[in-house]
C-alpha cells in the first residue's frame, strides 16, 4: 500500500473526529497532531481500536518561555506502517495529567521516567513516583530547563585541578625552531624548489 | 656446618623474594575484567583479536572480579555505574590493578558538566594506569597495559595498597558523591 495514503487516512481519521490544535506531517511515514489536554485519551483509544497498538515513546518538552510543558505520546501501527505523535500542553505550575494505564498498560515505566525527569504528575497510575533510573535524586528533576547541571556537578564531584605554569624539567631545548625550519623544507621540495 | 657462602636470609627478605617471583608471573598473565562503561571499550576488541594479539602479553578476559587481576574502567562512570563499580572492585583479590581508559576517567571528558556523571575516577578508587585520549588509539591502549607491566616489575603498582592505607579518604568521596553506596533498586531489595 502506498505510505501517503496511509497518512490520508489517519489524518481524516483524526480530523473528523477531534479538534486538531496543529497538524504537522514530518515525513511519509510519521505524523503528528496536537490536540487539547482533556482528548488525549480518547484520542488514544480510537488510534488503538484502529490498529496503532504499539505506544513507542511517552516523553515530554520543557517549553519554559511557554510555562509549559508537551506530552508526547507516539504509537505505532504494525499494518500501516505510519507513527503517530500526539503531543498536548499542560501547564507547567503543578503538572499533572491522567495516566493512560488502562489504554497502554505499557505505558507504566513511561509515565515514572516522565515524573523522575521532568516532575509530571499521572495520577492513575499508582506507582507513578516510583524512582526508575536515578538512585536517590535528592535536586529539582533534572531535565527541567531551570536546573543547572553545571553547577550540580561543581556541587557534587571533586574536579580536577591544573596548575597554570607549566615547567620544563629536563632543561631540554625548544624544538620549535627545528621543526619550522623542517617544515619549510617539506613544503620547498613539495612544490619542486620554488617558493 | 654452616656455609660460608650464603647467609640466612630473614622473614622480610624472604618475604620480597616470593613477591618478586610472584610479581613476575602475575604480569605476565594479567587477566582483565572489562567493565566496560562507555565508548572506549570499543578499543578493547582490536586489541584482543588478531590485529593487536593481546594474548601474546599473557592478557586474557576474565569473567568474574573474584579470579580477575585488572580492572578496566573504559569511558565515563555515571552515579549508578560507580555504586556498581565499587562493588566490582572490592570483590576483586588482592592484588588488584586499575586501568582508566579515556579523558573521562581523567577529568570527566566531554561530560564534564553532566549531572549524572562523575569527573575523577581517582577520587573513589585508585588507579594505577590511566590511558588518555578521546577515544585513545588501540595502540595506546596496548602501550598503557604495557607500562602496567613494568609499574608491576618496578612495585609502583600500589593502588590496592593505597586503597588499604587510605580507605577513610575513599569512603569518605564516595559518601560525599553518592548519597550512601548500597545498591537501592526495585531489583535489589
Amino acid at each position: 500500500m502506498n505510505s501517503m495514503t496511509n497518512i490520508k487516512y489517519v489524518s481524516s481519521l483524526v480530523e473528523n473526529r477531534f479538534k486538531v490544535i496543529k497538524k504537522e506531517i514530518v515525513s511519509e511515514y510519521q505524523i503528528s497532531f496536537e490536540v487539547d489536554k482533556d482528548e488525549v485519551h480518547r484520542l488514544l483509544t480510537l488510534l488503538k481500536l484502529e490498529g496503532w497498538i504499539q505506544l513507542s515513546y511517552l516523553s515530554a518538552i520543557d517549553w519554559i518561555n511557554d510555562n509549559e510543558y508537551e506530552l508526547v505520546y507516539i504509537v505505532m501501527n504494525w499494518e500501516k506502517p505510519v507513527h503517530v505523535q500526539i503531543r498536548t500542553r499542560i501547564s507547567r505550575e503543578n503538572p499533572s495529567m491522567d495516566s493512560i494505564l488502562p489504554i497502554f498498560p505499557g505505558c507504566k515505566y513511561y509515565e515514572r521516567e516522565v515524573h523522575e525527569f521532568f516532575g509530571v504528575k499521572f495520577p492513575g497510575n499508582p506507582e507513578y513516583a516510583k524512582q526508575l533510573i536515578l538512585e536517590g535524586w535528592d535536586d529539582i528533576p533534572p531535565l527541567r530547563k531551570d536546573f543547572d547541571p553545571r553547577a550540580y556537578s561543581d556541587a557534587h564531584f571533586a574536579k580536577r585541578e591544573y596548575t597554570e605554569t607549566f615547567v620544563n624539567l629536563n632543561n631540554e631545548k625548544s624544538k620549535q625552531v627545528k621543526r619550522e625550519k623542517r617544515k619549510e623544507r617539506i613544503i620547498r621540495v613539495r612544490k619542486g624548489g620554488k617558493k | 656446618m654452616e656455609s660460608t657462602k650464603f647467609s640466612l636470609l630473614t622473614k622480610e627478605e624472604v618475604d620480597r623474594k616470593w613477591w618478586e617471583i610472584g610479581d613476575f608471573f602475575r604480569r605476565n598473565s594479567l587477566w582483565m575484567l572489562m567493565y566496560c562503561t562507555g565508548c572506549c571499550a570499543i578499543e578493547l576488541p582490536p586489541a584482543m583479536t588478531s590485529a593487536y594479539d593481546m594474548e601474546r602479553l599473557g592478557m586474557g578476559p576474565m569473567a568474574t572480579p573474584r579470579q580477575a587481576d585488572v580492572l578496566l574502567v573504559t569511558g565515563y562512570l555515571s552515579l549508578k555505574t560507580l555504586r556498581r563499580l565499587i562493588y566490582t572492585y572490592e570483590q576483586m583479590s588482592e592484588p588488584k590493578y586499575v586501568v582508566g581508559i579515556g579523558s573521562c576517567t581523567i577529568n570527566g571528558g566531554i561530560y564534564h558538566d553532566s549531572h549524572a556523571v562523575i569527573n575523577q575516577l581517582d577520587q573513589y578508587i585508585p588507579v594505577d594506569v590511566y590511558v588518555a585520549g578521546c577515544m585513545p588509539n588501540t595502540e595506546a591502549v596496548m602501550n598503557g597495559f604495557v607500562d602496567l607491566m613494568r609499574l608491576i616489575k618496578s612495585k609502583k603498582a600500589n593502588g590496592w595498597k593505597k586503597y588499604h592505607k587510605n580507605n577513610e579518604w575513599y569512603k569518605k568521596n564516595q559518601i560525599d558523591s553518592l548519597g550512601e553506596v548500597r545498591v537501592k533498586d526495585e531489583f535489589h531489595d
